[in-house]
């Protein structure tokens, strides 16, 4: 077996995966959609992680990490649900199916309703988002990233990432103001 | 963060701004929008009330302790270093016993019908790993009944995770697993109990392949059966009685992936 991490990886490892432990499990929970598959994801991930530390350079160990997290979430879900698994290929396409009614300047207290939506409620619509929203949204409002963490995990530039979340929050907001 | 150029769309920035994403000047800017536009104003009340119900209903998640455990225990160094022996001792175990199973296929009961000789083989590396894992002072080289341990084992050693099933409940309980070598590739092997007795379930890569239903076989007063399902050949390897040993097929086959 070639390079097997050794003591100072190891210390490494428990100082830049360890710390962020409840990060990876929330990230793979929302990304699964359940407990058990996040627990089977973020192991793999750490084992990645493990056998990779070597080549994490420094920096903001959270975001390395997720993104370790989400390519493993995503290998997973290929796997194991190619159906459900919505890509950036395809989101032109989702974006047409769901044109926007564009009746933003309706005077019903939609504040109210959002407000008064309840957690299954939220969960259910953010599991529906397509992934690339999904995780952006997540990692910005359920993890609290901000969009410098969020473009280095997801790959790609900022202005995508505003982009997405816009559409991700959106997408909720109709969700939750329809009746 | 370095402000992007002006979008197109201008509430793409209401977003940035209820964000905290904005630099001073760029914050000012779309402040005095806001004041002008209700519209502008209409979005950033939306994810403001938006924001607040996430962070409402999603406070921040633990994860298990369990898995803390377990991620723990990857940094752990390893202080069980195989013993070389018994990678000698298996050999010749090997080899004496390729030869008395070989006899068997060629001789064996009418239930040993493989058609084709390659399955003919591959029946006889199993078998062999299965009473070389016997002979050996324990039939694993992960023991754990605890699937979240044994499946990320194999993660380092093989190219594709096994699938493993919990069966504690149906009275086959997991015992480890173990990585063994069929027509000369790796091959992923879970152990299971029953009662006594230890059931091989080895899992060979089969890309391509169409699904086929069990076929048993015996083999050396080993009952064994085989089948295949989405790319993978398994085969299930045990001195318990036929009946029971396809109980287990049947059981490992129905249980829910996502258990």
């Amino acid at each position: 077996m070639t390079g097997q991490p050794g003591g100072d990886d190891r210390t490494r490892f428990a100082a830049v995966v360890q710390p962020n432990l409840d990060d990876a499990f929330a990230l793979a929970r929302w990304l699964t959609g359940n407990r058990t598959d996040a627990e089977d994801v973020v192991q793999e991930a750490c084992l990645r992680a493990y056998r990779a530390i070597g080549t994490f350079a420094g920096g903001n160990a959270r975001a390395w990490v997720l993104t370790i997290v989400r390519h493993t979430a995503y290998t997973w879900l290929r796997r194991n649900r190619s159906a459900s698994l919505v890509m950036v290929d395809d989101l032109e396409a989702v974006e047409r199916a769901h044109a926007d009614p564009g009746d933003q300047e309706k005077a019903t207290p939609e504040t109210e309703l959002i407000a008064k939506a309840d957690a299954a409620r939220l969960e259910s619509a953010i599991a529906d988002l397509p992934a690339p929203f999904k995780e952006t949204l997540v990692l910005r409002d359920v993890q609290g990233l901000d969009y410098r963490e969020i473009a280095q995990i997801t790959e790609v530039p900022i202005g995508t990432v505003m982009s997405r979340l816009a559409r991700a929050r959106r997408r909720l907001v109709a969700r939750l103001t329809k009746d | 963060m370095a402000t992007p150029t002006p979008p197109e769309d201008p509430t793409l920035l209401i977003h940035a701004y209820v964000d905290g994403e904005l630099d001073p000047a760029n914050a000012l800017d779309v402040e005095r929008h806001l004041a002008a536009d209700p519209a502008l104003a209409a979005e950033r009340d939306r994810v403001t009330a938006l924001r607040a119900a996430l962070s409402r209903h999603f406070p921040r998640e633990s994860a298990p302790a369990g898995l803390r455990a377990r991620v723990e225990a990857i940094a752990r160094p390893r202080t069980v270093a195989r013993p070389s022996w018994r990678a000698l001792a298996a050999s010749v175990a090997l080899a004496a016993l390729v030869g008395s199973s070989a006899t068997y296929v060629a001789l064996g009961p009418h239930e040993v019908a493989p058609t084709q000789s390659a399955t003919a083989s591959t029946q006889v590396g199993v078998l062999d790993a299965h009473i070389r894992a016997m002979m050996a002072p324990q039939a694993f080289d992960v023991a754990s009944s605890d699937r979240h341990t044994v499946k990320p084992w194999f993660n380092g050693r093989l190219p594709e995770a096994p699938r493993v099933i919990d069966l504690a409940n149906e009275d086959f309980p997991l015992a480890g697993g173990r990585v063994d070598v069929v027509d000369r590739a790796p091959a992923a092997t879970l152990v299971y109990r029953h009662r006594k007795h230890l059931i091989s379930l080895v899992q060979v890569p089969a890309h391509g392949q169409a699904d086929a239903a069990p076929v048993r076989h015996m083999n050396d007063g080993y009952n064994i059966v085989r089948w295949t399902e989405g790319g993978v050949t398994y085969w299930a390897v045990s001195d318990i009685g036929a009946g029971d040993l396809e109980s287990f097929v049947q059981k490992f086959r129905t249980a829910p992936a996502d258990q």
